[in-house]
């Protein structure tokens, strides 16, 4: 492995995609990826979510098979079908939690998979640890390290297999500002000894101080591939957003007109939070005011999640207030939030909103089984009810006896819903509602969100689609890194800011 | 058809009746009405039990206590019963320290969160013990007469315990039905955290169901007390397990969420039935356990295979574009 540098390009790259398709379903989510990567060189790949960014990298690192196109290694077409097979070609992917076994030791950590005798793996491993500058114990447990450290280790076990080719997934998102600083150096000194690294990131900063080269993702096509010194993050930014994003701005009659007789203002909140923080986020400070749609934009990972789950209470360790109708509730749990007329739908619905082995109307009435008598369920009622909301929100089903868990996504999705709304809430907070679901199912959803405004309720949307947000929203606030970094209103609100803000390139607006 | 080959109840209900068939056509003896009663009143213990213990695994919980529950609860009764006191109220204790002692369970696993296979193993050594330590080790015999009456009762030819048997089957379907406490169990087995999302009060449930396992389990130890007329040592030693075989058998799941009472119930009366059918076919007695665990086995692979057939059919069916027409039949 001898140093070759970055600018003799004219050499066969070390890792060349041609015209990659990437199927799912019946949909395309790879259209022909052209990507390359040179010895010595870090190539970073951006886009956002559900570009086909880490579908690429599953297929680079072996996870999932080339349905078209060609995958070749220093000139040599090479078929990936496992992890391993990338492996033994001298790809490894760093992934952004670390696979860690923290009963065993470092050094078994790193040996684990490898046929080495302790000794030579030893004598193997302690040159690489010096070289990276990885000041550890061998025989600490695998429990007691730091991120930072597993991820070291990571690139370690890398280092054994090899490897020409290292991935690194986001690699910064739980580092401190000095950790990440010092994983740079070191992937420069990688770099030095001519391994090619591939950066995925969704910090612009950051892919523009360690990248040589970017490729910008869009719907499963590159659209871009510049060397960093020619490009600026705005470029990277308009590269991102689909092509007639100008045009999104055209909102829909309805909401303006809404947004137009209701001044802000002059209402009451009926949800306000104030300076709350969690470890996934920090001061966090809005107010939601009855009939309106409030957007909580952002990357996956920025804390819009954890935010929601700190309001309801299930964040035991959250800090700050929240009102809910101006009186503050101190004990929050979900239970007392419903009391309260404040409602969750989960963004992970299969783990946390719905009984997928029971009959779809357990979950439609399980929060207002007390309604529907003291001791005994009053059936006919529940049926009444069930069968309500199966006309409204437009489910599909054989009859409300159906077992949840043979429902489509969306079908799942609305029977969430009507168990959230049921209990006639005041507030409801909608983690990415539409994740997963088809377009028309999507529509409905929609629908819905528009008519619980229309009566009053206050909305507080969180999507990683950040079309659906301003297209939906009233008002977006954008969250960073745990930080609620942008407001936007009115004209303000279109898509090429609440992207820029999302990337962390808010400028001159509040913080 | 479909419903019918999903239900498990049906699947066990079914081979329960080609055994029977088998074994009357190798000896009609075994046709007889009387053998038939026999096998129900030798189930009784068991289908209590395990009807105490569909509670705890619909929630998704495991309570390995409930044959030391049954065994504790004997002995108050045995030896209340010596002491004098009057039938009636030596039931009442019986049941009231089952009762106490499955609440101390559901203490544990849901106040001190202690996971449920610990805190049950550990309460069952500390009830077993505890019938040792009240009784210094010896058998409780000489039990008086009315204790005993009761099982000798009958109606239409049906032993006493029988029939209230049947009224708890009766009550605890009706309860699964129609309770919302009952709606409570398979909401929090099905998703713990979806439960407590949606608000429900999961700790409560869970608390009640550790507690009605108590409460069955004392209600069996009545009914086996008066049935064999003394109360010894080894009392319901390894119902236990029987009881988590017998709702497996009848298709409560191990993964919470699923199960109706009808099926624990059907499952200990096969795990039983299978004992006295042995005997009618003339296998010696020490095949008996061998035997119940492969039928165990057979059935939960079989049903596995069928609702996986059925499964792979909806799915294939979906991806035809034939979501579930409504009120098609198949």
């Amino acid at each position: 492995m001898t140093s070759t540098l970055a600018g003799q390009a004219a050499t066969e790259p070390l890792l060349e995609l041609r015209g990659v398709w990437k199927v799912f379903a019946g949909v395309p989510v790879l259209r022909g990826i052209d990507f390359d990567l040179q010895r010595g060189e870090i190539h970073a790949l951006l886009g956002g979510n559900g570009s086909g960014k880490s579908t690429t990298m599953k297929i680079i690192s072996g996870a999932y098979s080339i349905d078209e196109g060609t995958l070749r290694l220093e000139g040599k077409v090479v078929r990936l079908d496992s992890p391993r097979s990338a492996h033994e070609q001298g790809i490894y992917m760093v992934p952004q939690e670390p696979h860690i076994f923290p009963h065993l030791s470092v050094i078994e950590n790193l040996g684990i998979g490898l046929r080495m005798n302790p000794e030579e793996l030893r004598s193997r491993v302690e040159p690489l640890l010096s070289d990276l500058g990885f000041d550890v114990d061998l025989d600490e447990q695998g429990a007691f390290l730091s991120i930072a450290q597993q991820q070291l280790l990571e690139i370690t076990r890398g280092l054994l297999h090899n490897a020409s080719v290292l991935i690194f997934d986001e690699p910064t998102s739980a580092l401190t500002f000095r950790e990440a600083k010092q994983l740079f150096e070191r992937m420069r000194r990688l770099t030095a000894q001519g391994i090619g690294i591939i950066f995925i990131s969704h910090r612009m900063g950051e892919v523009m101080e360690i990248s040589d080269r970017i490729s910008v993702l869009r719907d499963g096509t590159v659209v871009l591939n510049d060397l960093t010194e020619n490009l600026s993050p705005h470029d990277l930014v308009k590269a991102m957003l689909p092509p007639d994003a100008s045009d999104v701005k055209s909102r829909e009659l309805s909401k303006t007109e809404i947004a137009g007789d209701r001044g802000v203002g002059d209402r009451k909140p009926v949800l306000e939070i104030a300076n709350l923080s969690s470890e996934a986020f920090s001061n966090a400070s809005f107010k939601l005011y009855p009939g309106e749609v409030l957007g909580l934009a952002g990357l996956v990972g920025s804390g819009r999640t954890e935010l929601c789950e700190a309001v309801v209470g299930l964040d035991m360790h959250s800090r700050g207030s929240v009102f809910i109708g101006g009186s503050e509730l101190r004990r929050r749990s979900p239970a007392v939030c419903r009391r309260h007329g404040l409602v969750y739908v989960p963004e992970d619905r299969h783990a946390h909103g719905i009984f997928l082995d029971l009959p779809s109307i357990y979950t439609i009435t399980a929060g207002i089984l007390d309604r529907l008598g003291e001791i005994f369920i009053d059936s006919t009622k529940e049926k009444d009810i069930g069968e309500g909301f199966v006309e409204s929100l437009n489910i599909k089903l054989n009859s409300i006896w159906q077992l949840a868990g043979t429902l489509s996504g969306g079908n799942q999705q609305k029977v969430v819903l009507a168990g959230a709304l049921a209990t006639n809430p005041r507030v409801v907070l909608l983690d990415e509602p539409t994740r997963g679901i088809d377009a028309s199912a999507r529509q409905d959803v929609y629908r819905l969100i528009r008519s619980l405004t229309a009566s009053g309720v206050g909305v507080l949307l969180i999507s990683s689609e950040l079309e659906e947000v301003v297209d939906l929203s009233d008002r977006v606030l954008v969250m960073h890194k745990g930080r609620i970094v942008a407001e936007f209103s009115g004209d303000e609100l279109d898509l090429d800011r609440v992207t820029e803000a999302s990337f962390g390139l808010a400028e001159g607006v509040a913080s | 058809m479909k419903r019918i080959l999903r239900s498990r109840e049906a699947l066990v209900t079914f081979l329960l009746i080609a055994l029977i068939g088998i074994t009357g056509t190798f000896n009609p003896n075994f046709f007889k009405f009387d053998s038939i009663v026999e096998i129900f009143n030798a189930s009784l213990t068991l289908v209590l039990i395990s009807l105490g213990e569909m509670f705890v695994i619909l929630t998704r919980g495991i309570d390995v206590s409930v044959g030391a529950i049954a065994g504790l609860s004997a002995v108050v009764l045995g030896t209340t019963l010596n002491m004098g006191w009057p039938v009636w109220a030596a039931v009442i204790a019986a049941v009231m320290t089952g009762t106490l002692a499955g609440a101390f369970n559901a203490f544990g696993i849901t106040m001190l969160r202690v996971p449920p296979i610990i805190m049950t193993l550990g309460t069952l050594g500390i009830y077993r013990g505890l019938m040792r330590i009240i009784t210094g080790g010896s058998w409780i015999e000489n039990l008086p007469q009315n204790i005993k009456e009761p099982n000798l009762w009958g109606f239409l030819g049906v032993p006493f315990f029988v029939w209230v048997t049947l009224a708890l089957l009766m009550a605890t379907t009706f309860i699964t039905l129609r309770a919302r406490i009952a709606r409570y169990f398979y909401a929090v087995g099905d998703n713990e955290e979806g439960a407590y999302l949606l608000g429900l009060p999961v700790r409560g449930t869970q608390f009640a169901a550790y507690t009605l396992a108590g409460t069955f389990a004392a209600l069996a130890a009545v009914v086996f007390t008066s049935q064999i007329g003394f109360v010894s040592m080894n009392a319901a030693d390894g119902f236990e397990l029987k009881a988590i075989a017998a709702n497996v058998l009848g298709g409560v799941s191990l993964t919470g969420g699923v199960g109706t009472p009808l099926g624990a119930a059907i499952g200990a009366l096969f795990l039983t039935a299978v004992h006295s059918m042995l005997i009618f076919l003339g296998v010696p007695g020490i095949w008996d356990n061998a035997f119940a665990g492969m039928i165990l086995l057979a059935v939960v692979y079989v049903d596995y295979r069928v609702r996986q057939a059925l499964e792979s059919q909806r799915r294939q069916a979906r991806i035809r574009g034939e979501v579930h027409n409504p009120g098609g039949s198949s």
